[in-house]
């Protein structure tokens, strides 16, 4: 097995956990209570972080105040041995009582001092008291973290994108899916619009079928993408790797280039090894609203057309916009507005009720309205799907993969949405599938 | 091949960074002035692939990049021919990449060679990366190259197998498996039952995917007596065997492994794995 250096050994892990257990006396939800059973308030949630950047420290502060006296850090893991150690870790203890009528009660927090630190994450998925993993690396790391955290019975925050490549997607829902573990993606765009009776009536039309392969919408994503700013560096010198980082753990399943600080750190996102530039960056960001008000969290566009110069090898170069059609007609455009041409081929088109006959729109009204999304901690409690499940984040990263597999290869692509799979473009599909470097694979 | 002077006018064409180290200031027009540069280079065929290489540089710690504009030219090349126009052109570029291999130039330049030659290769150079299988350097880029090009790649994999050690073994098991190749199946028994943790995991992962059925009673074995992080994945590997085996219609091979695990995970910290048994076993059933 690959242990990385610096990792904690397996006797010493395990009297780390022996004494976070002692220390807290902490029983796990899932030791408690049977499967689809509601979970007690007075449960104690466990969590694990994967990865202490600066991101992950937002996403504890984030996702876990829900939870309040309820959430338990207990392990954390990070690459760079230095972050790790010098990392201040806190939790959320309890609510402060409110001093004035009306006041909200305020998170308090403390110092997590007995949180275990591995250099390992590995160490982290393998603790069988931690019942939560937050996953906030880069994320060419994210899909084998979900698969492992998935196949040990953990329910998972993943940061967005939520992937790398497509069918890293595909496994991380199979594995959610094998094991029915709860899992949401670190953007909340979708639960805004599912409480908007404009998106609420978008959506119940798309879901109804009612409008057939006949689907006249425009949807253009008019900016929100800082693609100069999303540019790798072509002449980026090699650096001597910091000692207190583990680049090869670092790259992971990512081929190994030499280290250059650019590529660590939040400037990753600018490189194909670990991200995808600003549209994968963002896309996660603006395809989840979408995703739901448009009813395609189980499906994907089949024409892909874009428009970008010739893409570098390594680098993140710019692009003009993305045009992408799903197969009932709906169209989705993403408009870079930063470089190039603005997209000009069709004007936007929100789909309406006026969109149906007055049978279907008789048939429309007699349908039930959308269930209301659950967030994360309600999802855990209830044992039920988190609003940004697996699949819809799943579908709302490929579209990112998708316009970036035609901008890298400068054409257009057909794509199979049940397969998962470019259409007569076996090049393309080397971009969907991309083999990892050992010992990883999906 | 030292490069001609007209492919060095040519690729001097190709337009300068930013003085921020980016592409970004490349232009529309620009762009669509690389894409007839990179059909002119096209036209020079083999000769000029050959000379793009020799401009590669190796890239050093603390030394400036000196191959900025040939390294993109040549990834432009590799793209352009796979735009389903001409299948020669495609694989003469592929070729001319995979005859550079093996030979003296850096290994940092031939695994870019490499990553190229994922880019456009196809059988016809499978040959050329199968033997690269052999060089404990190259044998992991080799491998993943072969595994996205497919079309014969199986065979030469498995020529190598017996011929690799340590890393370079869980490559191309590893690849067999991503290819799905039955072929394999007693390489992926034995990779089960070896010291290596990693190779037990990639053994037991490719198993499942060739939905093995004789490799069941092993697997859970394994599975069984593992700890920790292998025992996390070949118990997920054991449930992937058996989802294989339903797909299959071999439902009773598949109905004994959920059985087993359904029975044996009985810690609270694997309650998910034994309920998943038992769904799969009603489902099986």
């Amino acid at each position: 097995m690959n242990e990385s250096k610096g990792s904690v050994s397996r006797r010493g892990f395990l009297q780390g956990a022996a004494t976070a257990a002692a220390a807290f006396a902490v029983v796990p939800r899932h030791v408690l209570g049977g499967e689809g059973q509601p979970v007690p308030p007075s449960e104690v949630f466990t969590c694990g972080l994967i990865a202490c950047g600066s991101q992950a420290g937002e996403d504890l502060r984030s996702y876990m105040k829900d939870w309040g006296a309820q959430f338990r850090l207990l392990a954390a893991a990070d690459v760079h041995y230095g972050r790790l150690a010098s990392k201040k870790l806190v939790e959320y203890v309890g609510f402060t009582t409110p001093t004035k009528e009306g006041e909200k009660p305020q998170i308090q927090e403390r110092p997590a001092e007995h949180v275990e630190r591995y250099t390992d994450w590995r160490r982290v998925i393998e603790r069988k008291d931690i019942d939560i993993v937050s996953i906030a690396t880069p994320p060419h790391w994210h899909a084998l973290m979900c698969i492992a955290a998935a196949q040990a019975g953990k329910d998972i925050l993943c940061e967005k994108p939520m992937t790398r490549f497509i069918a890293e997607g595909r496994a991380v829902v199979t594995a959610v899916k094998r094991y029915r573990r709860v899992f949401q993606i670190g953007t909340t765009g979708r639960f805004g619009a599912a409480r908007s009776p404009h998106s609420r009536q978008i959506h119940k039309i798309m879901r109804s079928g009612l409008l057939g392969n006949n689907c006249q919408g425009v949807y253009i994503q008019n900016g929100g993408f800082p693609i100069k700013r999303y540019c790798g560096l072509v002449n980026a010198v090699p650096e001597p790797t910091p000692k207190d980082l583990d680049w090869d753990m670092y790259c992971g399943p990512s081929p190994v280039r030499p280290y250059h600080h650019d590529r660590f750190g939040w400037n990753h996102r600018f490189y194909w090894d670990y991200e995808g530039g600003a549209l994968a960056d963002f896309a996660q960001h603006h395809m989840d609203p979408f995703q739901w008000i448009y009813g395609k969290d189980d499906t994907s566009p089949v024409e892909i057309e874009s428009s970008a110069p010739p893409a570098h090898p390594e680098c993140c170069t710019p692009w003009a916009w993305v045009e992408l059609k799903y197969a009932d007609g709906l169209t989705l455009v993403l408009e870079g507005k930063e470089w190039g041409q603005r997209y000009d081929r069709k004007k936007e088109r929100r789909v309406d009720i006026s969109d149906l006959d007055a049978e279907g729109q008789k048939k429309l009204a007699e349908l039930p309205d959308p269930e209301p999304l659950l967030t994360f901690p309600e999802a855990v409690r209830q044992r039920k799907e988190s609003g940004g499940h697996v699949e819809a984040a799943h579908r709302a990263i490929t579209i990112a993969h998708l316009a970036n597999i035609s901008i890298r290869l400068g054409r257009k692509i057909r794509y199979d949405p049940v397969k998962e799979e470019a259409i007569g473009d076996d090049v393309a599909n080397r971009l969907v599938y991309q083999p990892m470097r050992e010992p990883w694979h999906l | 091949m030292p490069a001609s002077e007209q492919l060095k006018a040519l690729v001097e064409q190709i337009p300068d960074h930013d003085k921020g180290g980016s592409y970004v200031n490349l232009t529309p027009e620009l762009g669509e002035a690389m894409r007839k540069l990179a059909a002119e280079i096209l036209k020079g065929g083999r000769d000029n692939v050959l000379g793009l290489i020799d401009m590669l540089a190796e890239p050093k710690v603390g030394e400036p990049i000196k191959d900025i504009k040939p390294h993109y030219a040549l990834h432009m090349l590799a793209v352009q021919v796979t735009d389903g126009s001409d299948d020669k052109a495609r694989a003469e570029v592929a070729l001319a990449l995979a005859s550079q291999l093996g030979g003296d130039r850096p290994k940092a330049i031939q695994k870019y060679l490499i990553q190229e030659i994922q880019v456009c290769g196809g059988k016809e150079v499978v040959e050329s990366l199968g033997k690269m299988l052999l060089d404990p350097e190259l044998c992991d880029d080799a491998a993943r190259a072969l595994a996205a090009i497919k079309d014969g790649a199986p065979e030469v994999l498995l020529a190598a197998l017996p011929k690799v050690q340590g890393s370079g073994r869980l490559s191309v098991v590893k690849k067999l498996a991503v290819l799905k190749c039955g072929k394999a199946a007693d390489a992926f028994k034995q990779a089960l039952a070896d010291a290596d943790p990693d190779l037990r995991i990639a053994g037991g992962w490719a198993l499942a995917r060739i939905a093995d059925a004789s490799a069941a009673d092993a697997l859970l074995k394994a599975a069984d007596a593992a700890k920790d992080w292998l025992r996390i994945n070949l118990t997920d590997a054991a449930m992937s065997l058996a989802e294989a085996l339903v797909a299959a219609g071999k439902k009773p091979e598949a109905a004994a492994i959920y059985a087993h695990i359904a029975k044996t995970r009985t810690d609270p910290a694997e309650k998910h794995l034994k309920e998943a048994a038992e769904r799969g076993l009603a489902a099986a059933k």
